[in-house]
């Protein structure tokens, strides 16, 4: 089940857990656990160069530096040493299509994209596959939730968060319809792929008007006591409640300024910009509006030749300079497989500014202040629930990415995967010398 | 109609016999035979202007010029004072009158694989040579009439459709009483490398436009040997004969015309090329092709930059074109290349004239002007003894302007075609300018009286009031009309004077009305010259333009191109990827473009070093993309046929894609450009270094080795290509193999026949031409794989026909082979880590690179990906995660290895002495997520640097606002402008058809 044999004793602690537990997949946990001497990242910034964390029903009890907690061998069902090692809080896959499709290019396995134009209450959390491969391999390296997305439309529908491992999608909701996604009409020309074909002639103004018609309508009939049911507007109704949020994806300055101007319109609690290429361009202002964003993929190319080369890979550092709370999300080419590489681009928003651990924060504690559910997860602190993971090295660098332990509200995440089983049966093969 | 010439210059007969083949309903039309104009200023031919002149005609030809001539008894005479005559202009590049064949229907969206014309015409629907322009011209009298009144006379028109276009004909455009406007029949050849109408798969990328010009010309020389009834082709018939003809060849681009140029070397044939208005950009390569451009006399109009949000979507280089595009006749004609000049997209003669103006004042002299719209056309087209200028024996064919239009804006007044005068418009009587004191009753007007045009306006100088200063002026024959504004006895109102001029003595008189409606006498007398050249803009001609072009000419190009330099390079970790390994605290010296010397002992230090402290830095040699689609032009995959060995990427390299630069900033600093995945045996690479702002023929690697791509599986059986993408073979994995047995087996059928003939004798067929070298060990294949089963097959069939199998690229199950790779000798080049996107990368795993490795077999990582590819250091580590791969050895994937798959590892891929300097110096350990690029070395010079790169930056800025203030005052000014529209970013990936890139995901 684990590859890594340059930590034997780790590996065997593990296994010896598995046994204990009797569990590889979200059986309930109900016994208490010490990690102990690991170096945490505790993702809200903080560093505990050997951290001891007691983990009781799911949830962390005791977080101290190891070196000053002393306890005896009773005081914890499973006691686990991680000197040596980092641990993390789980990553989470914000704005992803993870769950929602298999592979790309068979239509049948795409589970994102609803007919129509708007489609609030079109809902992903039913469609999450648990048993997906791909999940599979994205949990391995340190990504343990994820926002499951609807793509297309100018309403594409409504996301859910989700655990990475479950028996069905009941079991794995984290938070059920935590918000509905609107693709921002384009202010230019150019228009987005996934937009639907019949928005292409209309223009700007008229596709915008749409928009703020559809929330006036959605806003009164959210007031309404007694509506008859429409199901578009019933889907909106718990974005003016604060309970749902909306989460605009947009790129372009214009976009951006006019989804300030929505947003004020509407009184939206804790509105979300998805993308926001030129967000760096408005950044005092979607603080000072309290819109959060969703950042772009920093693994990708600039939009405008004039652009400094590396300005995705420095966006993240320049929100951060701003004081905008922001997270970095995958949306793009082979989004799903990608997600495995979330910790490599946080590492490259590192690499180009931001601290060590505000790019931890920026796939882990910012992406649930954001979706809304950082009280419980998101951070490795006292009262939230263990979801977390241990890497032998630096898990925002691929070089020392080595992730060999993960629990996800306290259970223990099965590692493996369909490309480890297969690593191994040909590493046999050739170790046998079958031809 | 070149018996119309004949008679017409052999003097045989007047013109009145050439309608006699006619029935003539009544009596023929009557027009005088002479006539002589006289006092004109006659622009003869760019070096010879006569003032004063008569020039007389005689049966549509020039018989004489001079200065004073005398009338022949039957010449009517004609007073051209202050009129200038223009030779008439020739465009050669219109479609005048072309009736267009029928195009296909384009409802039906199968694939048409064949040809829609006979078997004796050509087997693709873009080579047309049978079209001859002549018998598909139909005169259009409006369209004709548009180019004659910008002073055009004649023009080549042919059919802007196809590869090989069929003919050209010169139409002769003015009127003339009984000549039809058919002077010059099926006199020129026309070429592009654009398909056009055809609906016909192939040819679906520039590549293989290329390709297919180039089998036509083989054809036809073949065909001229060796036909015979059998093998009759009528389009290769007509093409034959067509290549002694003047050839023209369309370009889109710059750089179509460098890769013309190539083509009518390898056939000794001499091009003419269209140009498109960015020749300026590639002045040097230009010059060498020897060529004449003809280049349209249009420039690109402004964007409407009023918008910051919009401004800031508008690309550095459209700015830089438009500001540059008017400098580009001047910097061709300084540069000595012959340059035309066609009417192109001028929406009138005033726009036309602006722009020829435009292009003088940025340094354009009168005399390039002229000869570019007469003599350098009349030349090309072979037509300088009838046309071009005004000398005795030329065509009589020439414009009367009011003014000299190269100095000034001037009306057209006539055109004369052949001898016979079409008036535009009358000139106004010369010489009215001046100071007048007009006369009303007892009232006197101060009105200065200045020539407009061909008329006339005034000024008020006197006025009480600054409203009152306008005075219409209108001159008709010997009437003048002229309307005052005044205040009298409070009645604000206009004088209207009517009069007879007499210009002798400079007096007006006559009657009119004034403020209060009373019939009133008046008289004017001219009291003063006005120095009418005041008023008039003279020309200002700045040709400093020059150093605004870039290289490229476009955001982060270069002033001037960086050059070789000897660096030291001290204090720095070194990956030699040599027995040495990683050597801490290494110099590196770099002369000549070569490593000269990797150590930590002494060393020479070369004169003018320049020394580069690497105190905690990395330096290794630079990234090696095995597997790139970037700096290509239009089309990345010739997919028409599933086998398209005859293309090359070699020929469509283009040198302003910006992400050479943008890689170039990820220490990538040589790239195998492949053909796309799209068909089994795909076409021919090139190898490039990115040494931004060099020319694409600058970039290639000197004696590359060769290779060509190869493609199993979805892609090649088009299984994500939609429902109507079901007809060409193969469709399966079974089919495939087939392609591979088929393709071979005829290339030893061609091989056979050639060793066996005589020299010449066979039919050259550059497919399989490729595909001999294959069987001849001469080009190696990278082959596009997945699927362990068609890895395996493609290696048998391969032992079969006794050849090899060099790179495996994608390879993503080739863990599972690993084993019979290495007995086969092939490599590897695959992804690090992708999977899920189509059914076939089912199994892959991130592991695989490791595994392969482990085996024996040589592994690249490659990027397939113009975004990935500027951070290959990042995938290259991702073997330490996935397998445990020791960090050296992960190195060596993007570096040492791709390099020996390429063949070239004795020149490229590790720090030995004596290998390229292609060095990268990074801020940290190259594997790790914190490593960025620093410096970037290629052959020794400095392409990238952090600190210079934020100076470009800063200099794009600062650039962008020049320009856009600069257009914002062309805006305000009323310029035309248009709105910028944006694009998406398009990208070549191994699976996209067509010219276009795509802005869809990368189905690799």
């Amino acid at each position: 089940m684990l590859l890594n044999k340059r930590n034997n004793s780790f590996v065997n602690s593990i296994l010896i857990i598995s046994i204990l537990l009797g569990c590889t997949t979200a059986s309930a946990q109900e016994k208490t656990m010490l990690l102990k001497n690991g170096y945490l990242h505790t993702g809200n910034g903080d560093i505990i160069a050997s951290a001891a964390i007691g983990i009781k029903n799911g949830t962390i009890v005791l977080l101290k530096n190891s070196l000053a907690y002393s306890h005896s061998v009773s005081d914890w069902d499973t006691i686990i040493d991680l000197k040596g090692k980092h641990v993390y809080p789980g990553f989470v896959a914000a704005n992803s299509t993870l769950g929602l499709t298999e592979i790309d290019a068979v239509r049948a396995t795409r589970d994102f994209h609803e007919t129509g134009i708007y489609n609030p209450h079109v809902r992903s959390q039913i469609a999450y596959n648990v048993e997906s491969e791909v999940i599979r391999t994205v949990r391995s390296n340190g990504v343990l939730l994820c926002q499951p997305t609807p793509r297309g439309g100018v309403i594409s529908g409504t996301s859910s968060i989700m655990a990475m491992d479950g028996w069905n999608w009941e079991d794995a909701t984290i938070l059920a319809n935590d918000g509905v996604h609107i693709n921002w009409p384009n202010s230019t020309q150019r228009m987005a792929d996934n937009r639907a074909i019949q928005e292409k002639s209309k223009d700007y103004g008229t596709q915008k008007q749409e928009l703020y018609s559809f929330f006036e309508a959605a806003s009164s009939y959210a007031s309404t006591k007694k509506p008859e049911k429409d199901l578009r507007y019933e889907a909106m109704t718990d974005c003016f409640r604060e309970k749902k949020r909306v989460y605009f994806h947009a790129d372009d300055l214009q976009q951006l300024n006019d989804i300030i101007d929505f947003v004020q319109y509407f009184k939206l609690s804790a509105p979300v910009i998805v993308g926001g290429y030129d967000a760096a361009l408005v950044a005092r202002k979607l603080k000072d509006a309290k819109i959060a964003v969703m950042l772009y993929r920093p693994h990708s190319l600039p939009k405008r030749e004039e652009e400094a080369v590396n300005q995705p890979y420095s966006t993240a550092f320049k929100l951060q300079e701003e004081g905008v709370l922001f997270c970095i999300q995958n949306e793009g080419d082979m989004e799903a497989m990608n997600a495995r590489n979330l910790p490599f681009l946080a590492g490259t928003a590192h690499a180009y500014g931001l601290t060590e651990e505000q790019a931890i924060a920026a796939v882990s504690l910012n992406a649930c202040k954001i979706i809304g559910i950082d009280k419980k997860y998101g951070s490795i602190e006292t009262g939230k629930s263990a979801t977390l993971f241990v890497s032998d090295g630096n898990a925002l660098d691929m070089r020392t990415n080595n992730v060999t332990f993960a629990l996800i509200d306290g259970k223990i995440v099965d590692l493996g995967n369909k490309q480890k089983d297969l690593y191994i049966k040909y590493k046999q093969k050739y170790q046998q010398g079958i031809k | 109609m070149k018996l119309f010439l004949l008679t017409l210059f052999t003097g045989i007969g007047s013109v009145l016999l050439f309608g006699q083949d006619r029935p003539q309903n009544g009596v023929a039309p009557s027009f005088p035979d002479a006539y002589i104009l006289k006092n004109a200023t006659i622009i003869v031919s760019p070096q010879k202007t006569i003032s004063n002149g008569y020039i007389l005609i005689e049966k549509g030809k020039v018989k004489d010029i001079g200065n004073i001539l005398l009338k022949p008894a039957n010449a009517v005479e004609i007073d051209c004072k202050g009129k200038t005559i223009v030779p008439a202009f020739i465009d050669l590049d219109t479609d005048l009158g072309m009736q267009k064949p029928p195009s296909a229907e384009r409802r039906d969206r199968t694939p048409q694989i064949d040809s829609k014309k006979e078997q004796f015409f050509s087997w693709n629907d873009a080579v047309r040579p049978e079209f001859l322009s002549a018998e598909n011209y139909k005169t259009n009298e409006t369209d004709n009439e548009k180019l004659a009144k910008a002073g055009f006379g004649f023009a080549l028109t042919h059919l802007n459709d196809g590869i090989v276009r069929g003919t050209g004909s010169v139409i002769a455009l003015g009127s003339h009483p009984v000549l039809s406007s058919l002077f010059a029949a099926n006199v020129s050849t026309h070429f592009s490398l654009e398909k056009g109408s055809s609906r016909q798969t192939y040819p679906s990328s520039q590549m293989g436009s290329i390709a297919l010009l180039r089998q036509t010309l083989y054809d036809v020389k073949w065909y001229q040997k060796h036909a015979d009834n059998a093998t009759v082709n009528l389009s290769l018939e007509a093409l034959a004969k067509q290549l002694e003809k003047p050839i023209f060849f369309s370009t889109s681009e710059a750089l179509e015309i460098l890769r013309g140029d190539k083509i009518a070397h390898e056939f000794h044939l001499k091009f003419n090329f269209y140009g498109s208005g960015n020749e300026y950009q590639h002045i040097d390569a230009i010059k060498k092709t020897g060529a004449t451009i003809i280049i349209p006399a249009h420039f690109p109009d402004a964007y409407n930059v009023s918008d910051p949000y919009i401004n800031m979507e508008i690309p550095l280089k459209e700015l830089k074109h438009w500001e540059l595009a008017p400098s580009n006749p001047y910097l061709l004609a300084s540069n000595g290349i012959p340059i035309c000049f066609t009417f192109g997209k001028n929406k009138s003669e005033k726009e036309f004239w602006t722009n020829i103006r435009k292009a003088m004042e940025r340094g354009l002299s009168f005399e390039q002007t002229l000869t570019a719209l007469t003599i350098t056309p009349a030349k090309t087209i072979g037509l300088e003894k009838e046309t071009g200028t005004l000398e005795i024996g030329k065509i009589a064919s020439f414009s009367v302007y009011s003014e000299n239009p190269f100095e000034k804006e001037a009306d057209l007044l006539e055109t004369w075609t052949f001898g016979q005068p079409k008036l535009y418009k009358e000139a106004a009587i010369d010489g009215l300018d001046g100071n007048y004191r007009i006369l009303v009753e007892n009232k006197t007007y101060n009105v200065d009286i200045t020539k407009k045009g061909s008329g006339y306006e005034g000024k008020q100088t006197n006025a009480v009031k600054k409203e009152y200063e306008k005075v219409a002026v209108s001159v008709s024959s010997n009437d003048i009309t002229i309307q005052l504004k005044d205040s009298i006895n409070g009645i604000i109102g206009t004088i209207l004077l009517h009069g007879k001029i007499n210009s002798k003595v400079g007096v007006f008189e006559g009657e009119g009305t004034d403020v209060s409606g009373k019939w009133v006498k008046w008289n004017a007398i001219k009291h003063k010259k006005i120095d009418a050249d005041k008023k008039n803009k003279t020309l200002v001609t700045d040709s400093l333009y020059k150093n605004k072009i870039w290289f490229p000419n476009m955001a982060y190009g270069y002033d001037s191109l960086p050059k070789q330099q000897s660096y030291i390079i001290k204090n720095v970790t070194a990956w030699t990827n040599e027995a040495e390994g990683i050597v801490k605290n290494a110099t590196v010296i770099v002369e000549n473009g070569k490593i000269h010397y990797v150590g930590t002992g002494n060393f020479k230090k070369p004169v003018n070093a320049v020394e580069i402290d690497g105190t905690g830095m990395h330096l290794t040699t630079g990234i090696i993309d095995e597997h790139s689609h970037i700096a290509i032009s239009r089309g990345v995959n010739e997919g028409g046929q599933s086998v398209s060995a005859e293309v090359s990427i070699g020929d469509v390299v283009r040198n302003n894609d910006i992400n050479i630069y943008r890689q170039l900033a990820g220490g990538v600093t040589t790239s195998q450009l492949l053909h796309g995945s799209a068909n089994a045996i795909g076409g021919q690479s090139a190898i490039i270094k990115l040494k931004w702002g060099y020319t694409p023929d600058e970039m290639l690697v000197p004696n590359a080795p060769k290779f060509i791509k190869f493609a199993l599986g979805e892609n090649v059986k088009q299984s994500n290509w939609g429902e109507e993408q079901t007809i060409r073979f193969p469709q399966t994995r079974m089919g495939v193999e087939q392609v591979y047995v088929d393709a071979f087996s005829r290339a030893q059928k061609y091989m056979e026949e050639k060793s066996k003939g005589k020299k010449d004798s066979h039919r050259v067929d550059l497919e399989l031409e490729a595909l001999a070298e294959i069987l001849n060990k001469e080009r190696f294949i990278t082959c596009h794989s997945y699927i362990q089963s068609e890895i395996n097959m493609l290696m048998k069939v391969a032992d079969t026909f006794g050849f090899h199998v060099n790179t495996f690229t994608h390879i993503l199950e080739g863990y599972k082979v690993a084993d019979k790779m290495l007995k086969h000798g092939a490599g590897a080049s695959t992804f690090a880590d992708w999977w899920a996107y189509k059914f076939e990368v089912l199994d892959a795993i991130p592991y695989n690179a490791s595994l392969i490795h482990e085996q024996g077999v040589v592994v690249a990582i490659n990027s397939d990906d113009a975004e990935m590819g500027r951070r290959l250091n990042q995938e290259a580590a991702k073997a330490m995660k996935y397998g445990g791969m020791k960090e050296e050895d992960a190195w060596k994937m993007v570096t040492l290895n791709p390099a020996k798959l390429l063949h070239l590892d004795d020149r490229l891929g590790s720090m030995k002495v004596g290998k390229d300097a292609d060095l990268v110096l990074w801020t940290d350990n190259p594997l790790t997520i914190t490593a960025i690029p620093e410096t970037v070395f290629i052959d020794g010079i400095l392409f990238f640097d952090r600190k210079q790169d934020l100076e470009r930056q800063a200099r794009n800025q600062k650039e962008k606002a020049r320009i856009i203030s600069k257009m914002l005052e062309s805006n305000n000014s009323g310029g035309e402008k248009k709105t910028f529209q944006p694009t998406e970013p398009k990208f070549f990936h191994c699976d996209t058809f067509g010219e276009e890139g795509s802005s869809e995901h990368n189905g690799h």
